[in-house]
C-alpha cells in the first residue's frame, strides 16, 4: 500500500497493474448500473478519475467485527477490490497493511501529514470513551484520541458499518464500554454514514467514489446517510410489497403463505421501517437478499437496531422497544390480530412504529456527546 | 457447479405479455419508442444516450423480444479488457446493444447505446500519445540493432 503513494493520476496507476482505460470504463459502467445511476454516468466517472490524482485513504478500526472490510474486499466484479485499491491510496489500515507495529503507525502519521486537509478517513467501528478509552487502543492510542487526531486533517468522514455510523452493537443496552458512533466525537467536519451490518459492498465503494469523483459530499438523508442508497425503505422496493398491499401474510417460516413467497410482516421483517438498497442492489455480485431468502429484515442499518426488541416481533407490536418487554404469546396475539386487519391495520401500525422509533433515535442522537 | 448461470432453473409462471404494439409486450414497447425518441435526439442534437437494460424489470421473454425486434447489424466488435465484452450495432443504425462480461463470463452491465460509435471503441488522445512513444522506441532500438 504506502509504497504506491506516489503523485501519479488514477489512469496512470491503473495502467501500471495492467487495466487498460477501456477495462476502466467498463469498471466504471458495470459500478454505475449496480448503483442504479445514469448509465453514462459510468464512462465520465472513469474519464474524471483517469485524470485525477489518487487521493489518500487512511482506514481505522475501532470496535468492529471486521464484517464491513470483509464486505468492502469481498465485493463484486469485475475485481473491485483491486480497482478501488488503484482508484484510492491506501495509506493506512491496520488489518490489511503488510507493516506492523511502529512501521505501521509512521504510515499513518507520514500520509496524515504529506495529505492534510485532503485524505478521506473512512471509520470501521463504534469509540469506547469509557475507561479514558481504555476499551479499544493500539500503539498504546486510545480509539478516541487517535480518531481525534486523524480526523482534524481529514477532508471527510465515511463511517462504515452501523457500529461508526450509530454506535451499533457496541452501543447496544447496557453499553458497557460506552461506546459512541463517530458523530459523538467529531463535530467539526463532513460525515457521511454508511451504515449496515454490514453496508451492501457496492455501497461502500459507490460512495468512496461518488467522493472521490466529485469532492463533494452526497445529498444526505437525515442520519447523513447518502440518498441515492438510503433514499427508500426496503419495504418501498421489496419484490413481496405486491402481498403485503394484498393482506397475504406468512404466519411462520414453513407455512402455505411462506412458501408462495407472501410478505413476512407478521414474522418481524423490519423493511418497512428501515432505510437501504438491499432490495435493489442486493447481495453477492446481485444475487438476492435475505428477504429473498426467505427471512425478514433485521433493520440493521438503522439506529439502535439491536435494541428494538425480538427480530421475529412484527413491528404492529408494542415490542417496539427494549428486547423482552413482550412476550412470545403477546406477540402472536397481537400478530394474529393484525392478520385479520389485514394491509389497514399493518400500513397504520408501520407508520406508528416509524413514528415512535424516529423519535426515540431523535432523542438518542441530540443526547450524544461532542467531545471536539 | 462454479457459476450461477449453472443452477438449472425453469420459470414455472412468467407473466403473460399484454400484447400493445404489432404485437409486442407493453414493457418491449415502451422501451422501443424509448428508442426511437433518443435516436431522434442524437439525430438533431448530436447527443448520446443509454438505457441499463438491468435497471428495467423485464421477463426473459420480453429480452428475447427485444432483441428480436431490434435485429442483427453490420458491426459486432469484442473487447477483452478485464473480461470480454460484446458491443454490437443492431439492425438499427445508431442502436448498439452492449454486454460486458467479467473475467469469470458473469454478465456485470447490460446496456442499449443510443451513439454514433460506442465511448469505449474509440481510441483516447492520452493513450494514442503513449502509443506513438513507444512505436518511435520500438523503431529507434530496431535501428539500433539493425532490424525494423
Amino acid at each position: 500500500m504506502p509504497q504506491d503513494h506516489e503523485d501519479v493520476t488514477v489512469g496512470e496507476m491503473l495502467r501500471r497493474h495492467g487495466v487498460s482505460r477501456r477495462g476502466f470504463i467498463k469498471f466504471c459502467t458495470a459500478a454505475a448500473s449496480a448503483m442504479a445511476l445514469p448509465p453514462f454516468m459510468g464512462p465520465a466517472m472513469a474519464e474524471q478519475l483517469r485524470n485525477a490524482r489518487r487521493p489518500s485513504v487512511i482506514y481505522l478500526s475501532f470496535q468492529e467485527c471486521t464484517g464491513c472490510l470483509e464486505s468492502l474486499t469481498r465485493s463484486f466484479a469485475p475485481t473491485i477490490e483491486s480497482l478501488i485499491f488503484n482508484v484510492i491510496s491506501f495509506d493506512y489500515s491496520d488489518t490489511l497493511m503488510a507493516a506492523a507495529g511502529e512501521a505501521a503507525e509512521a504510515a499513518r502519521t507520514k500520509a496524515m501529514q504529506e495529505n492534510f486537509g485532503k485524505y478521506v478517513l473512512i471509520v470501521d467501528g463504534s469509540v469506547p470513551t469509557g475507561a479514558g478509552g481504555a476499551y479499544c487502543t493500539a500503539g498504546g492510542r486510545s480509539a478516541v484520541d487517535t480518531l481525534r487526531e486523524a480526523a482534524k486533517g481529514a477532508a471527510a468522514i465515511v463511517c462504515v458499518g452501523t457500529c461508526a455510523s450509530f454506535g451499533g452493537i457496541p452501543l447496544a443496552d447496557p453499553n458497557p464500554t460506552q461506546a459512541w458512533p463517530v458523530t459523538g466525537i467529531v463535530g467539526d467536519k463532513p460525515i457521511i454514514n454508511v451504515s449496515g451490518c454490514p453496508p451492501i459492498p457496492e455501497v461502500i465503494t459507490g460512495t468512496l467514489l461518488q467522493f472521490v469523483t466529485t469532492g463533494k459530499v452526497p445529498d444526505l438523508d437525515e442520519y447523513r446517510r447518502p440518498k441515492v442508497f438510503f433514499g427508500n425503505t426496503i419495504h418501498d422496493r421489496c419484490y413481496r410489497r405486491p402481498f403485503y398491499d394484498q393482506g397475504k401474510f406468512a404466519k411462520s417460516f414453513d407455512d402455505e403463505g411462506a412458501r408462495n413467497g407472501w410478505c413476512l410482516f407478521e414474522l418481524g421483517c423490519k423493511g418497512p421501517t428501515t432505510y437501504n438498497a438491499c432490495a435493489t442492489l442486493k447481495w453477492n455480485g446481485g444475487t438476492s437478499f435475505p428477504i429473498e431468502s426467505g427471512h425478514g429484515c433485521l433493520g440493521c442499518s438503522e439506529p439502535n437496531f439491536w435494541d428494538k426488541g425480538s427480530f421475529y416481533s412484527a413491528l404492529s407490536t408494542p415490542a417496539w422497544g427494549k428486547a423482552g418487554e413482550t412476550s412470545p404469546s403477546e406477540v402472536l396475539k397481537i400478530a394474529a390480530g393484525a392478520a385479520v386487519l389485514g394491509v389497514v391495520v399493518g400500513a397504520a401500525a408501520a407508520g406508528v412504529g416509524r413514528m415512535r422509533q424516529h423519535r426515540q433515535e431523535q432523542q438518542s442522537v441530540d443526547n450524544e456527546p461532542k467531545g471536539d | 457447479m462454479s457459476r450461477l448461470g449453472d443452477i438449472p432453473i425453469r420459470i414455472e409462471s412468467a407473466p403473460a405479455s399484454v400484447e400493445v404494439d404489432g404485437g409486442l409486450g407493453g414493457g418491449v414497447s415502451a422501451i422501443l419508442h424509448e428508442v426511437v425518441r433518443l435516436l431522434e435526439q442524437l439525430a438533431a442534437a448530436d447527443e448520446p444516450a443509454a438505457i441499463d437494460l438491468r435497471s428495467l424489470p423485464m421477463s426473459p421473454q420480453d429480452r428475447t423480444e427485444l432483441q428480436r425486434a431490434l435485429g442483427e447489424g453490420e458491426v459486432q466488435a469484442t473487447l477483452n479488457a478485464q473480461g470480454v465484452s460484446t458491443i454490437r450495432e443492431t439492425r438499427v443504425p445508431g442502436v448498439w446493444w452492449v454486454e460486458h462480461r467479467d473475467s469469470h463470463g458473469e454478465l456485470i452491465a447490460e446496456l442499449i447505446e443510443v451513439t454514433r460509435v460506442p465511448q469505449i471503441l474509440a481510441s483516447a488522445t492520452d493513450e494514442i500519445l503513449a502509443g506513438a512513444r513507444a512505436l518511435r522506441e520500438q523503431i529507434t532500438l530496431g535501428a539500433t540493432v539493425g532490424r525494423c
